[in-house]
């Protein structure tokens, strides 16, 4: 699937297909806000008349039916306008909700090494915000431009029923009222977009840059060139963003311009009409007002076409996200064997564009241990994650049982325990389950046991019940690592790799960790081990360093 | 939530200019569109009158639009001259406020990053780093909208709709009446509506948070669950979730939207009420239809102004949170504790350095890293500081600069004490004579293009050649190749002989090998009195 080139338009197009929000929603949202702005032109219209016939001091039943118009569209702009947020928000949200669970399904099923090469704020910020922001695309630029054309429409007719040339001149301004703006508009987001995003990049780089090297600025007293060179980005963004701003100007006043000249056309065309007796007082009077309230809904085109703009940058970071490189690679996985070797051969392992590390061997046979040691920066997760199959070598091979590993058997041959691997915000027994979803309770509590994490549990509130982690009890680093450990242990996967953290281990995680490493001995597995720890070597049956 | 914060009167000049400006063009818009109006009304009366007028129906207000402006050229003239001012007026308001806004980001930006540069390692310790950074570089972002759409907004409800009130008054009393007594209805229904729906509306909110922090949940933890092969499951949950939230988000939306109908519903009501009261006045003979007109263009335009400040709200309140988290960090009291001057810095020349007792806290106050540290660093030695990561070693050489109070102990010069937790020698005069380089040297914007290990190069680079008596590399080897390493402790070596001071904090065994002492760095526990 490339989709890569394609427009933002065209992804922005396919995204809100996936939200399966239906015509009917939207024709049903559209229809409630004409009902709406409709009704402030049909107030206009109404009372106009209503005003001119009564300056003829007719019986006032002549104008009694009018009268209760009037009081109607008081009360319908106000209401419709409540059913149209409820219904727009509505299909809205439904949308969302069937986005994110889709776009959440194709990354599950993309490539395990664009999983796990996710970064944890960019995952939350496209499946969240930009999510949102597609869900917006409905709310903010559709139903607001389908309603700009259906009022525009109306209004247009009931002038021209009165004067067709007056409807012909409303017309063509209320066109040039949406269509010239939304060009401009449309040329500021892109303005925007290219040099305001730069702009942008290079005033974060010198505001952080000033704060997170502030000591250093003070010791080489360059405090002020660092001042300085945030001035100088922040001048060159608010020029960019001068550039930006020029033609989203020139859209305001031409709004104002084409409703003026509308103004000026119509009352001159409705006098006229009258001195030459084509039209009646209260026709005249509806003609020459309409303009001032029919221009309202075409006045939504720009921010319309602002949040269009966003929609599209949001489902192109959408789209990169859920088919970057490794979507579409996704395999079946693969039937774990009870047990599986892990042999190293001259492997060396790299991010793309990154620098490869140099090439170790090992090998280790179900039950034994191999440790990885290295500088911290010098790609032992790198590592871990090629021998999970996540990425592929970039020299030198790895084989499981003799077999090269593969995506496939990320999860389900090799399980990896990564050091900033998550704790779920809900109980302790359910993210012990997150390794194999049939974990019984004595199970957990023997699991927990062994990492010396069961006198903790038993003192929680509501013991494996417990909820952890966001909105529940926080978690210290050292009883998460053990949790992990727990975890890891649990996972059914024959080969269980495990990414110690950089930090000092306490006397309790060596422990727990020692007791792990040789659960997974008497268990047959095959375990690699990234740490620190020196005394755990001892426990290694081969270790490979990466430091040159 | 106030409308307008005064600190960003007070306090930013470009807002305080740009809100007199927005004003100014305020009372403009509000003369345009009274000359407007009665310049219809003077248009459409003598087509719609069966009688030729006799009286002028703007009354007073006629001295503004003359009753020539009742012939077609003339006031069809007048109207085109309008209609132009008020393009020109739009075109303005966004230009300055595009403009005005930008400035005012920029400068708290700038205040901000000023205030946060002077407050030292130990504030950056605190933690308030992220928060602060997401500050200046997205969330003041916010202050923009509020700018462009938000304050013309509210120079216009407070210019237009009084202005348009008096000019009602003097043409139709009765309708004058009607507007007064519906405008203040606005703010006391809205006020009713948030309180009758607050408890609802609070419960829904908290709904609506817990399920999202539920599924974002879900999606941080994607990559541990394929890492553990569990990944096909939770897309039906992260369903499930969305669902709920949806239908918590509705049931405070159906709340929510409430006050927004109670504001049109009132405003558009009384604008028709004023419409048909006019309508059987107009047959009764009561009011005259030029009058009828002026009132009929000018009613809706009290409230429109309202009505914009209400839809554009959420915007203010983002934009006016931005600014107030901004004034609150610039408003905070520094932490740092005054230190009594020592006077100048000694010459650091040939002169050993004492270190006694040295002690820092961290900031959670349950470890001192390091612990009391006490070594002497002989001028023309290499002397490392040793021990595990998270032991004090870094903090030890940040004490050293002097930009870091430290909570016990005395650095001294030749006997003479430069440092201390409540007193330092003057600053200029110390820091000219100190050479550091932390780990993750940053070396401006332009450093941020660079790998860390050529950055490294660069600022170890800059600390061997700038001749600085005292010289304090973090981890210098860190993110080198062995061929650099050795280049590197070959210079270390140089600048000893040539009778600098080096202190090193390193685990590494060549530079090890390379230092003439070795000083062990430990944390200590902090005692809790009892």
């Amino acid at each position: 699937m490339s989709r890569r080139d394609a427009s933002d338009l065209a992804l922005l197009r396919e995204a809100i297909r996936d939200t399966g929000v239906s015509r009917w929603a939207i024709t049903r949202a559209i229809l409630a806000g004409t009902m709406a702005l409709g009704s402030a032109v049909g107030l206009a219209a109404v009372a106009a008349w209503l005003i001119a016939k009564a300056a003829q001091m007719p019986s006032p039943a002549d104008v009694a039916l009018a009268a209760t118009v009037v009081r109607f569209f008081g009360i319908s702009r106000g209401l419709f306008r409540y059913l149209e947020r409820l219904a727009s928000h509505d299909a809205a949200l439904r949308g969302v909700v069937t986005l994110r669970e889709r776009a959440y399904d194709r990354l599950a099923r993309s490539g395990a090494g664009t999983v796990l090469g996710l970064r944890r704020g960019d995952i939350v910020a496209r499946m969240g915000a930009d999510l949102d922001a597609i869900g917006d695309a409905v709310v903010r630029a559709i139903i607001p431009l389908g309603v700009a054309a259906t009022v525009s429409a109306i209004s247009v007719g009931i002038v021209a029923l009165l004067l067709p040339v007056a409807g012909l001149a409303l017309g063509v301004c209320l066109v040039l009222a949406g269509v010239v703006p939304a060009v401009l508009t449309a040329r500021a987001a892109r303005i925007a977009a290219v040099a305001g995003a730069k702009a942008h990049a290079e005033v974060s780089a010198a505001a952080l840059s000033a704060m997170d090297g502030a000591t250093e600025h003070r010791v080489w007293g360059t405090l002020d060139d660092a001042a300085e060179a945030l001035r100088g980005a922040d001048r060159d963004a608010e020029h960019a963003h001068e550039l930006a701003a020029r033609p989203a100007a020139w859209a305001a006043g031409f709004q104002a311009l084409f409703s003026g000249v509308a103004l000026v056309a119509l009352v001159a065309l409705g006098v006229l009409a009258v001195r030459s007796g084509d039209l009646d007082g209260p026709s005249a009077a509806v003609v020459a007002l309409l303009p001032l309230a029919a221009f309202e809904a075409v006045g939504a085109v720009p921010a319309a076409i602002m949040q269009y703009f966003r929609s599209a940058a949001a489902a192109r970071r959408l789209a990169e996200l859920v088919d970057g490189p490794g979507a579409g690679d996704a395999t079946v996985p693969r039937e774990a064997p009870a047990a599986s070797s892990l042999a190293l051969d001259a492997l060396s392992v790299a991010w793309p564009g990154m620098t490869p590390t140099p090439p170790v061997s090992a090998r280790v046979e179900p039950g034994q241990v191999l440790a990885v040691v290295g500088r911290s920066g010098v790609g032992k997760t790198t590592l871990l994650t090629t021998i999970a199959g996540a990425l592929p070598p970039a020299a030198g091979a790895v084989t499981l049982d003799g077999e090269p590993s593969s995506p496939a058997d990320t999860g389900t041959v090799v399980a990896m325990t990564a050091e900033d691997a998550h704790i779920f915000g809900t109980t302790v027994l359910e993210n012990l389950r997150v390794a194999r979803g049939d974990v019984s309770e004595e199970q957990a509590w023997e699991a927990l046991a062994l990492v010396g994490l069961d006198g903790w549990v038993r003192g929680l509130p509501e013991g494996l019940d417990t909820e952890l982690g966001a909105g529940g009890r926080s978690v210290s680093g050292g009883e998460r690592r053990r949790l992990l450990l727990a975890r890891a242990g649990l996972a059914p996967a024959p080969v269980a790799l495990v990414d110690e953290p950089a930090e000092h281990l306490d006397d309790a995680g060596a422990d727990a960790l020692r007791a792990f490493v040789s659960r997974m001995r008497a268990e047959g597995r095959t375990v690699v081990l990234v740490t620190h720890d020196l005394s755990i070597l001892d426990l290694a049956d081969a270790v490979v360093s990466l430091d040159d | 939530m106030k409308p307008l914060d005064p600190r960003l009167v007070r306090r930013i000049g470009p807002a305080r200019r740009h809100i007199l400006v927005t004003a100014g063009l305020g009372f403009v818009t509000a003369l345009l569109i009274l000359v407007q109006a009665l310049v219809i009304a003077r248009l459409l009366a003598p087509i719609l009158s069966p009688a030729p007028l006799a009286d002028d129906g703007l009354h007073w207000w006629g001295r503004i639009v003359p009753e020539g402006a009742r012939t077609p050229a003339t006031g069809l003239a007048v109207l085109a001259a309008v209609v132009l001012a008020r393009t020109a007026v739009a075109w303005l308001q966004e230009r300055l406020a595009h403009r005005a806004g930008v400035r005012v980001i920029s400068q708290l930006r700038e205040m901000v990053v000023d205030h946060v540069a002077t407050r030292g390692p130990r504030w950056a310790a605190g933690g308030r780093t992220a928060e602060v950074a997401t500050l200046v570089t997205r969330g003041l972002d916010d202050l923009l909208p509020y700018f462009v759409r938000y304050l013309p907004q509210l120079a216009l409800a407070v210019t237009v709709t009084p202005v348009m009130l008096v000019v009602v008054l003097g043409l139709d009393w009765l309708s004058a009446v009607i507007v007064i007594v519906t405008l203040p209805l606005v703010p006391v229904f809205m006020i009713l509506v948030g309180l009758v729906t607050q408890e609802r509306s609070a419960r829904h909110l908290e709904a609506m948070q817990r399920l999202g922090a539920r599924t974002l949940d879900l999606i941080e933890g994607l990559p541990t669950l394929k890492a553990l092969g569990r990944e096909r499951g939770p897309a039906a949950r992260v369903r499930e979730l969305g669902d709920a939230q949806r239908r918590a988000t509705m049931g405070s939306l159906r709340v929510a939207f409430l006050s927004g109908m109670v504001l049109e519903l009132l405003t558009t009501l009384s604008v028709a009420i004023v419409a048909v009261t006019m309508g059987f006045r107009l047959i009764a003979g009561e009011i005259g239809i030029e009058t009828a007109l002026a009132v009929l263009v000018l009613a809706p335009e009290v409230y429109l102004p309202l009505r914009n400040v209400g839809t554009h709200f959420h915007a203010s309140a983002d934009g006016l949170a931005a600014a107030d988290a901004a004034f609150t960090l610039l408003d905070e009291e520094d932490p740092a504790r005054a230190r009594t001057p020592l006077g100048q810095a000694p010459d650091l020349r040939g002169a050993p350095l004492t270190v006694t007792g040295l002690a820092v806290a961290t900031p959670d106050g349950t470890r001192l890293a390091p612990g009391p540290l006490t070594f002497t660093a002989a001028p023309g030695a290499i002397t490392a500081l040793r021990g595990p990561n998270g032991e004090g070693k870094s903090t030890a050489l940040l004490a050293l600069t002097g930009l870091l109070a430290p909570d016990a102990g005395t650095v001294a010069v030749g006997g003479a004490p430069v440092l201390r937790d409540d007193a330092a020698v003057d600053e200029p005069s110390w820091l000219a004579q100190v050479a550091w380089v932390p780990q993750r040297p940053d070396l401006g914007p332009a450093g941020r293009t660079l790998s860390l290990g050529q950055r490294q190069r660069r600022a170890l680079a800059r600390a061997f050649e700038s001749g600085r008596p005292l010289v304090l590399l973090d981890e210098p080897t860190s993110h080198l190749d062995r061929a650099s390493r050795g280049e590197v402790i070959a210079r270390m070596r140089d600048l000893a002989a040539a009778g600098a001071t080096v202190v090193v904090a390193t685990h590494e065994a060549e530079v090890l090998e390379a230092a003439d002492a070795v000083v062990e760095v430990t944390a200590a526990r902090v005692e809790v009195a009892s």
